[in-house]
């Protein structure tokens, strides 16, 4: 069984060398997306629960592990979402790039992205992953600097690349940790020997378990790591919509998850990744309030629903994070698409606030986005895939001990994400219309929409039918039977639902409040929103002011520039400095690099000197 | 025959190697930085002849033959890329030489 | 000597004989073409003559020694210098204003004396070994002298690595006069253990001279300049053939002086490991010359192999001589490129002359961008199976300080190599600086091509090779 995926994985790619070479024809690499899906979905009965096998594709050296690929329901779950949601992303971007130069060029890096993050899926040990892994990084910088034309592109995908490499650099370390001390890379024996070998809590344990997690937080974008991700939107939205959205960026919350044994062995660093979570959940909900482009509300809200399946990972609940990353995969996925559509029908406008009216013009578009708007912001009861989803992690934040402030920066971030997620709705296809978009409907871009949007909306049910029916529900399946079972929530979960509805219902008012009615011109948002509230007298919107506005204001005001962001300039700046300083002994003068020659012979004479009386 | 202790004749060739790097670092006249270089390596070569001299071998000779004639060696090439040096420079300035740099 | 002593002695003798042979062929008739297939056949007998030379470890006189490291190191030399004598043809075909046969006799003679640092155990042939590199090297930096950033050149190399010899031959002279032997591993077996000043001042002196050669910090200064000045076949012949050769040098010295076990030694060579990391590193970040970024780039290399050397044992030297093969590998294919690309006039050597090059040539701007790669070290190439090897040898053995270094500077290096890439696969503004059909000899073509699947082959199937190296390294001792 895992033989035949890692022909179709391997099938992909020759196929897709085909599309490349013919001119990327759209169709050829949506057939082969749809074959790598239908595929998948035709085999999967006879597969069992857990099903693995080895096929040993390289070998290198003899004491690197023999390298193949690994099934199970973990990875399973993974590779349907990456290819059901590629392929509907595909089939979208067959027309939505039709204008763009460079067709094949995109699909061609399209379908390089797909394969390398099956890799990073599939891979049974920790090399082969690191090497998708990487794969998908260079996919990614490939892609954001797609339109290479504009510098900024191309500033952006580095950036990308560099910072999500400082993770990578972590986790390369954590690797070598890793074999150096358990002598494997094979992902099963790690989890088998860590805990003979290594007692909970160990310093080994907890240095391999940060350092992956450093990888982890540089791919998922979270805390400190994560200003790469709204650049990144500087991407085609379809980019935006599979990797920083769905896919890539969520890798980290895999190899969390695929490393759960290790995780468990470390409860401190455990604890620092509900913190990292929550901590970026909320600083990226606030980042999403202030944003104008559409993009980077979404990307913010990217990294912020990431913190929510981290805060999962950190208290040991993997299953409900790799449940909400399916969700997330699905209705994020749908949001950015929608959005893409909008830009390109609005002549490459991103700035919400010179969009508007757009219900009636779009209205597939707006009933597409409305369903992930819901889903995201988790307001129908438990119909769409995202409430169903966040629910199950804040039930589960309940269940723990100790997981009550996490609960509550949880809740917290359900009223912020409802408020960004209506504020977009309401900027964009509420009020009057400011531009005249264009009308045209096409039908690939057309069937993904509803697809997506069907499954955005309808998960929820599908999961709670499934529970009724006795089913073994996603997180059973994914995380079989391990330490916090989600039937021990089971009394809790209408209470902390109900309470994520309420938060996500106010969220809703506020943003309703805020935007719906009253719609604050582009420039000087902060004063003519404020005073514009203040003229209208309304008692409701003074106690807004006061209790959320305000605060709201500073913090985003706070993050528009990005503080974090900053270091990194910092940091970028202060190696050119060296550069600049070591430039300058370059002078071209043979007697100065005599003098350098001269003087480290004598530093080489007197440290050895030095050093062998300090020794004796 | 009195013979010269090893250790003093290896200061000489010390001094030597240590003249000759000085000039190395303070002559700007190639031809001079050239002949600096013949001094480090006849320190170097006093040193290799003192050692023999010492365990009585002949090996540290040999290996001044060899040095002498890298020396030669190094002063064709070196004579050749003054005169192209100056052709194009019209100066026997070494610090004229730094086009290149950065 | 015997029979089976010229046996091994066999790829000395064909290269000398070879460099004779054109010498005086050129006095009767002047021919490029014919002068290359001797050069390239008498480098390919030379490496055939070393598959078939003696499987058991040979000494050849006290000075010379042919055993699995030294026929590993010297396949490895005399391979590049194939490639780049195959490439040199095209280059020098193309400036038809100077008289290229001379280059191929120097090249040979280079290549001669590289391969005797690979059998050196002995003091004098080490001497004589970097010597014949070093006079060969002044004259092929040197060789087009009608151009002033040449003749600079050749003499910025020629006045350093003067006076480096001199420091490295006092250096010998202290350590023989300690000793009395001029034979590295008696030597070392004498030294053992007792370390007084001056020999300690001479060992430090012998490591400068080859921390100079091999342009370590705070030796380095001179790579940029030299390397800029030289053509293009020169620069990637001293960024390859030159530095393998005085590595493989270094290794056979420190497994014979156990010099990674001696503190101040260990100490020492780490500081300027470090050092030599992030200087390469820094150099290149901003720039813009693609000869000077390869300099800095090998400095920074230099730094990455002197962690696993370091590292020492079996999988230290396997680490060594695996990267060695990738580094040349990969290095020698960026040189390829520009050396394809270069013109009538100048280097293709300007971050200007890549822009766009996705457009003119598709292949060779992929090729291009393959190697940089390499050189960053991402997966599926060469460079990334090496670097994996650097940072386990590393690791295994707790040089914590400079795994970490290296981890650090690799990831500054990702910037001026995607520098250069991203601009291959931008949109030309301008017309190109060069002209851009540039006819490629088929002989070139083949030679990047076989570039491109040894890269290929060492980052996904590095079994074999590893293997080879691992049994090398294990005669080595």
């Amino acid at each position: 069984m895992a033989g035949f995926v890692a022909l179709v994985a391997g099938r992909a790619l020759s196929k897709r060398l085909v599309a490349w070479i013919g001119v990327g024809s759209v169709a050829a690499s949506m057939v082969v997306t749809l074959l790598v899906a239908a595929g998948y979905f035709a085999h999967r009965p006879p597969n069992g629960v857990y099903s693995q096998t080895l096929w040993t594709w390289i070998r290198i050296g003899d004491f690197a592990p023999v390298i193949g690929l690994h099934l199970d329901a973990l990875s399973l779950v993974m590779i349907v979402v990456v290819t059901v949601v590629a392929f509907l992303i595909h089939l979208f971007s067959s027309t939505h790039m039709e204008n763009e130069e460079g067709y094949g060029r995109f699909f061609a890096y399209m379908n390089l992205f797909v394969s390398s993050m099956l890799i990073l899926v599939l891979a049974d040990n920790l090399l082969l992953l690191y090497l998708g892994w990487e794969g998908v990084g260079l996919c990614s910088y490939l892609l954001i600097g797609f339109w290479y034309r504009i510098p900024a592109n191309g500033h952006a995908a580095m950036k990308a690349f560099i910072i999500t490499r400082v993770g990578d650099a972590a986790m390369a370390v954590g690797l070598f940790l890793i074999f150096w001390s358990l002598g494997t890379l094979d992902i099963s024996q790690i989890s088998q020997r860590a805990p003979q070998q290594w007692p909970a809590g160990c310093g080994l344990a907890v240095a391999a378990a940060a350092l992956l997690l450093g990888g982890a937080v540089g791919k998922s974008a979270q805390l400190p790591l994560q200003t790469w991700l709204p650049d990144a939107m500087a991407g085609p939205s379809p980019v935006s919509a599979l990797i920083h959205a769905a896919t890539m960026v969520t890798a980290g919350v895999y190899l969390i998850a695929r490393m759960n044994a290790l995780f468990a062995l470390a409860p401190v660093v455990q604890g620092v990744i509900v913190v990292i979570g929550a901590a970026t959940m909320l600083l990226a909900a606030f980042s999403a309030l202030a944003q104008h482009d559409i993009k980077r509300v979404l990307a913010y809200s990217t990294i912020s629903q990431i913190g929510y399946m981290f805060m999962a990972l950190g208290i040991g609940a993997w299953g409900a994070a790799i449940l909400h990353f399916a969700s997330h995969a699905f209705f994020k996925a749908l949001l950015f698409l929608a959005a893409g559509v909008v830009i390109q029908r609005l002549g490459d406008e991103h700035d919400m606030f010179r969009m508007g009216g757009l219900r009636k013009q779009l209205p597939l578009v707006f009933w597409t986005f409305l369903a992930g708007a819901l889903s995201l912001s988790a307001a129908l009861p438990i119909l769409t895939a995202g409430s169903y989803s966040k629910d199950t992690i804040l039930t589960l934040l309940h269940a723990v001990p100790g997981g009550k402030t996490a609960l509550a920066a949880g809740l917290l971030g359900v009223i912020v994400t409802s408020i960004y997620t209506f504020r977009m709705v309401f900027l964009t296809f509420f009020g009057p219309a400011k531009m005249q978009a264009e009308r045209t409907n096409r039908l690939p871009e057309s069937i993904p929409l509803v697809l997506l949007a069907l499954v955005a909306a309808f998960g929820g049910v599908a999961g709670l039918a499934g529970q009724n029916a006795n089913w073994p529900g996603l997180v059973q399946f994914v995380q079989g039977g391990s330490s916090v079972a989600p039937a021990a929530g089971e009394a809790a979960i209408s209470h902390v639902a109900l309470g994520a509805i309420a938060a996500s219902w106010l969220g809703l008012a506020i943003a309703a409040a805020l935007y719906l009615r009253r719609r604050p011109a582009p420039a000087g948002e902060t004063e003519s929103a404020l005073h514009r509230l203040l003229a209208a007298g309304w008692g409701f919107d003074a106690l807004y002011d006061r209790l959320f506005v305000r605060p709201w204001l500073w913090i985003a005001r706070v993050n528009r520039s990005d503080i974090v962001d900053s270091f990194y300039e910092a940091i970028g700046q202060a190696t050119v400095a060296l550069h600049g300083m070591m430039s300058g002994s370059q002078t071209g003068r043979t007697r100065q690099y005599a003098t350098g020659v001269a003087l480290g012979t004598i530093l080489f004479i007197a440290l050895m000197v030095l050093l062998r009386f300090w020794h004796s | 025959m009195t013979t010269v202790p090893m250790m003093h004749a290896m200061i000489v060739a010390a001094i030597l190697l240590g003249l000759g790097l000085t000039g190395l670092l303070v002559r700007r006249n190639i031809m001079f930085t050239l002949l600096s270089i013949e001094i480090m390596l006849n320190g170097a070569g006093l040193a290799f002849i003192a050692a023999a001299a010492h365990w009585k071998q002949a090996d540290g000779q040999v290996m001044y033959l060899f040095i002498i004639t890298m020396a030669a060696v190094e002063v064709a090439v070196g004579l050749a890329l003054v005169l192209q040096m100056y052709h194009h420079l019209r100066t026997l300035d070494l610090d004229a030489a730094s086009s290149m740099k950065g | 000597m015997t029979l089976e002593q010229i046996r091994a002695l066999l790829p000395l003798i064909i290269l000398v004989g070879a460099a004779v042979a054109i010498m005086l062929g050129l006095a009767v008739r002047r021919n490029h073409a014919f002068t290359v297939a001797v050069a390239v056949g008498s480098l390919a007998a030379a490496i055939l003559s070393l598959a078939l030379g003696p499987t058991v470890a040979t000494p050849i006189t006290p000075l010379l020694r042919l055993d699995g490291f030294s026929v590993f190191f010297s396949g490895l030399i005399l391979a590049a210098s194939l490639f780049v004598a195959v490439l040199s043809h095209g280059y020098w075909n193309r400036r038809r204003t100077v008289i290229s046969e001379e280059f191929y006799i120097l090249l040979l003679l280079a290549a001669a004396g590289s391969v005797t640092l690979t059998m050196a155990v002995h003091f004098a042939s080490f001497f004589l070994g970097l010597e014949i590199l070093s006079g060969s090297l002044y004259a092929m930096i040197a060789y087009e002298r009608d151009r002033q950033a040449a003749v600079e050149a050749g003499i910025k190399y020629l006045v350093l690595a003067g006076g480096s010899s001199a420091v490295l031959l006092f250096g010998m002279a202290l350590v023989y006069a300690r000793t009395g032997t001029l034979d590295m591993a008696a030597a070392a077996a004498k030294l053992a253990g007792a370390l007084d000043v001056l020999t300690l001042a001479g060992v430090a002196m012998i490591l400068v001279g080859i921390g100079f050669k091999l342009a370590l910090a705070p030796f380095h200064l001179w790579a940029a300049d030299v390397y800029e000045g030289a053509p293009a076949p020169t620069a990637a012949y001293a960024a390859t053939v030159s530095k393998g050769a005085i590595f493989a040098l270094l290794v056979r010295l420190a497994a014979a002086m156990d010099i990674q076990s001696n503190p101040p030694f260990q100490a020492t060579l780490a500081a300027a490991a470090v050092i030599t990391m992030f200087a390469g590193n820094l150099l290149a970040l901003r720039q813009s010359n693609l000869k000077r970024l390869l300099a800095y780039s090998s400095i920074a290399h230099m730094g990455y192999l002197l962690v696993a050397f370091l590292a020492a044992g079996t999988l230290g030297r396997t680490a060594v001589g695996f990267y060695l093969a990738a580094y040349i590998i990969t290095t020698l294919g960026v040189f390829a490129v520009m050396i394809v690309l270069s013109g009538t006039e100048r280097d293709a050597d300007r971050l200007e002359d890549y822009i766009g090059l996705s457009r003119a040539h598709p292949l060779l701007a992929a090729v291009f961008a393959g190697m940089l790669l390499s050189l960053a070290g991402l997966p599926l190439t060469a460079g990334f199976v090496g670097k994996f090897y650097l940072l386990a040898a590393g690791v295994g053995a707790h040089l914590w300080v400079l795994v970490a270094a290296l981890v650090i500077s690799s990831t500054i290096s990702l910037f001026y190599y995607l520098r250069f890439i991203a601009a291959a696969y931008a949109q030309p503004a301008a017309p190109p600086a060069l002209p851009a059909a540039v006819a490629m000899p088929r002989l070139a073509r083949l030679a990047i091509a076989v570039l491109v699947i040894l890269l290929l082959w060492l980052g996904v199937y590095p079994a074999a090779v590893i293997r080879a190296i691992q049994e090398a390294v294990a005669i080595g001792r």
